[in-house]
């Protein structure tokens, strides 16, 4: 029973959590596009120069205020630091799933650890902790609904059964180690369709955490959609609008 | 509510839904980096009146009707049913923000509260429970632009008043051409606040300058646009447009009204005439040297409130500081300035539909402000925050003189 369950998590679920989140992901955005746009500028103005001559370069700029939040640098340097830290873990945490592809060789076939041996999942963590206790604390707290704790709990779990994963493959002599190899076998058969029980590439008792994590990833993606996390695909166009 | 006055009122949310606004509801984390960029919360501590608290109704109510999430889990984002209390809690959040944009400075995403106070509006609007006084003014505006000629000949006996008082404090022109109206091809059409205290001075100016000038028969501050109706504020500023291309103005310059200014120039589109506030032409004067200003004329300190609609939303930050600088040495600017200035608390008609008691209480930040530059003179370039910043004078007994820039460098011509 409980193979049967991890099976049906580790391979049917994972195709209908990534197909369910892309198909949402377009549609959530095809959504906006057809919606009829504003035929006057919302821009703000940094600076007095921009008024008789057409803003420099206001992509550039979009880019430039999505990335690096600028006006949370200078009031809230705590929390851009953590922002910022969050971010780029976020992106070297998918480069570090790409790299279990046996395709992709950035770390070496027999390693025992993704990319960043550990420290980028402990950045993720550290980072969410952060965000989810600041939503406990006034003024936040006052305006946080419930789907801002759920999608900072999903994540956190992810990051943690991650971390757990991580740092299980470091605690133990035997049993337990299991190489970029072992989890380029299952990730492989997934990309292939092949349909095959993850138990051949990733074996012990390490294999239901990793069912765990696959089960709160697939969680994760199937509410992020409707999640503020599309702010992933807005925070330009948004950004775009203020620089005009 | 009745069910027909519901989907009234949820048509009005879904005919707001432009791709602007979708974004500004979806994708807004409730991060709190707008919490303290709004005066009315700095001064008040009350999260209801913080950006994010004001569009959190909006929000939810966008949830209820046009998520799923809200129909599968309203508890989720905190999905709300259109009724009584929701209109009331919208009515106090949506006609208390002053559309000053100061918010939009600090949010990561750049989400504008003004534009989602636009839905609250409109569909305050449409129930019926508008401030009045906004209302009565929006209508008025188009009626007089509906009616044009019946009420000339009423303005021009006005006008001539003001002719007379103008000549009597400068003599030697004669009264048409101190004033004048209707002048094909005049380089300068000049939209007053169509109150004597605003033409004066302004007047005065344009006639040091050897401007070829005339006045517009219409006021220029829109109250359509502080009722949030895109409809109302379209039929006020078309009058203005309409008069501009049948005379062939070069230049529209608008008085001293952030208001009427961002509209003109950001929100009407390209048209025959170039649009400017009578800030930048003031500098353009000192700078070509057609005015010149006596120096010692005003005295003490002196500092400038940006109004926001000007400043931040116009992008007009170093014509005023030019001026002033102009006709004193002794200018301090505010902390914190320019793009980031507070707001007077006055903005989006709240001087005229707000109680006093109201502003009052959500201008603490703006006194406090004020108070540090040490200054003695306030100066302003808008008419609406020069009514609020005489209250926030009085009221916080901040003992300063108030004073639009027009007004100063009216007193400070030097006649030749």
């Amino acid at each position: 029973m409980a193979d049967k369950f991890w099976y049906v998590v580790m391979v049917p679920m994972v195709y209908v959590s990534v197909a369910w989140c892309l198909f949402w992901i377009v549609a959530r955005i095809a959504e906006v596009l057809r919606s009829p746009g504003l035929p006057r500028t919302l821009r703000i103005f940094p600076d007095g120069k921009s008024l008789h001559e057409p803003p420099s370069a206001p992509m550039a700029g979009a880019f430039w205020d999505a990335f690096t939040m600028p006006s949370v640098r200078k009031t809230k340097p705590l929390f851009w630091a953590f922002l910022i830290a969050f971010h780029i873990a976020f992106l070297l945490l998918i480069l570090a799933h790409l790299d279990i592809l046996p395709q992709v060789k950035i770390m070496p076939k027999d390693s025992e650890h993704m990319l960043g041996n550990g420290v980028v999942g402990v950045v993720i963590t550290v980072s969410l902790f952060y965000f989810l206790v600041r939503r406990f604390r006034t003024p936040v707290r006052e305006i946080t609904v419930p789907g801002d704790y759920l999608i900072l709990f999903l994540l956190l779990c992810v990051a943690v059964s991650g971390d757990i994963i991580s740092w299980g493959n470091s605690w133990t002599d035997s049993g337990f180690v299991m190489t970029k190899k072992d989890f380029a076998g299952y990730l492989d058969s997934l990309v292939k369709f092949t349909f095959a029980d993850p138990r051949q590439y990733l074996s012990g008792a390490h294999y239901s955490v990793i069912g765990t994590h696959v089960l709160l990833a697939n969680l994760f993606l199937l509410y992020l959609p409707f999640s503020k996390i599309m702010h992933a695909f807005f925070a330009v166009p948004l950004n775009k609008l203020r620089r005009g | 509510m009745e069910a027909a006055e519901k989907q009234e009122l949820l048509k009005l949310l879904g005919e707001k839904l432009n791709q602007s606004i979708l974004m500004y509801l979806d994708n807004c984390s409730r991060c709190g980096m707008c919490i303290d960029a709004c005066h009315a919360y700095a001064s008040t501590g009350d999260i209801r009146l913080s950006a994010v608290g004001r569009a959190q109704n909006i929000r939810r109510l966008f949830e209820n009707y046009h998520k799923i999430t809200g129909k599968v889990a309203p508890w989720l984002n905190e999905a709300v049913e259109i009724d009584e209390r929701w209109m009331e809690r919208v009515y106090d959040t949506a006609f208390t923000c002053t559309g000053c944009r100061r918010c939009m400075v600090y949010c990561p995403f750049g989400i504008d509260t003004q534009q989602i106070q636009a839905i609250a509006k409109a569909m305050v609007l449409g129930a019926d429970m508008d401030p009045k006084p906004l209302t009565m003014r929006a209508k008025n505006s188009i009626s007089k632009g509906q009616n044009f000629q019946q009420t000339k000949e009423k303005f021009i006996k006005e006008l001539d008043k003001i002719r007379a008082e103008f000549c009597e404090k400068w003599p030697g022109m004669e009264p048409e051409k101190a004033i004048p109206i209707d002048v094909q091809g005049a380089n300068v059409l000049f939209v007053s606040m169509a109150e004597k205290p605003s033409i004066l001075p302004t007047a005065s100016i344009l006639n040091a300058a050897g401007e070829h000038w005339s006045l517009s028969y219409f006021e220029a501050v829109n109250f359509g646009a502080f009722l949030g109706s895109a409809e109302m504020a379209q039929q006020i500023y078309e009058r203005i447009v309409n008069e501009a291309e049948s005379l062939g103005a070069k230049n529209l310059v608008i008085c001293e009204c952030g208001t009427a200014y961002r509209i003109m120039k950001h929100v009407i589109g390209k048209r025959s005439f170039n649009v400017m506030t009578f800030l930048e032409l003031m500098d353009k004067y000192v700078k070509e040297g057609r005015i010149k200003l006596d120096k010692s004329v005003v005295e003490g300190k002196v500092t400038y409130h940006d109004p926001c609609q000007i400043a931040r939303n116009g992008g007009v930050y170093e014509e005023p500081r030019n001026v002033l600088k102009a006709l004193t040495d002794n200018y301090v600017d505010m902390t914190p300035n320019r793009l980031e200035n507070w707001c007077c608390g006055g903005g989006g008609g709240l001087v005229i539909a707000a109680e006093p008691e109201w502003r009052m209480m959500t201008s603490r930040v703006k006194a406090d402000q004020i108070r540090a530059t040490g200054a003695e003179v306030l100066t302003t370039g808008c008419e609406m925050c020069f009514a609020q910043l005489k209250d926030v004078n009085d009221d916080f007994e901040l003992d300063l003189e108030v004073k639009l820039v027009s007004e100063l460098v009216s007193e400070a011509l030097i006649w030749e």
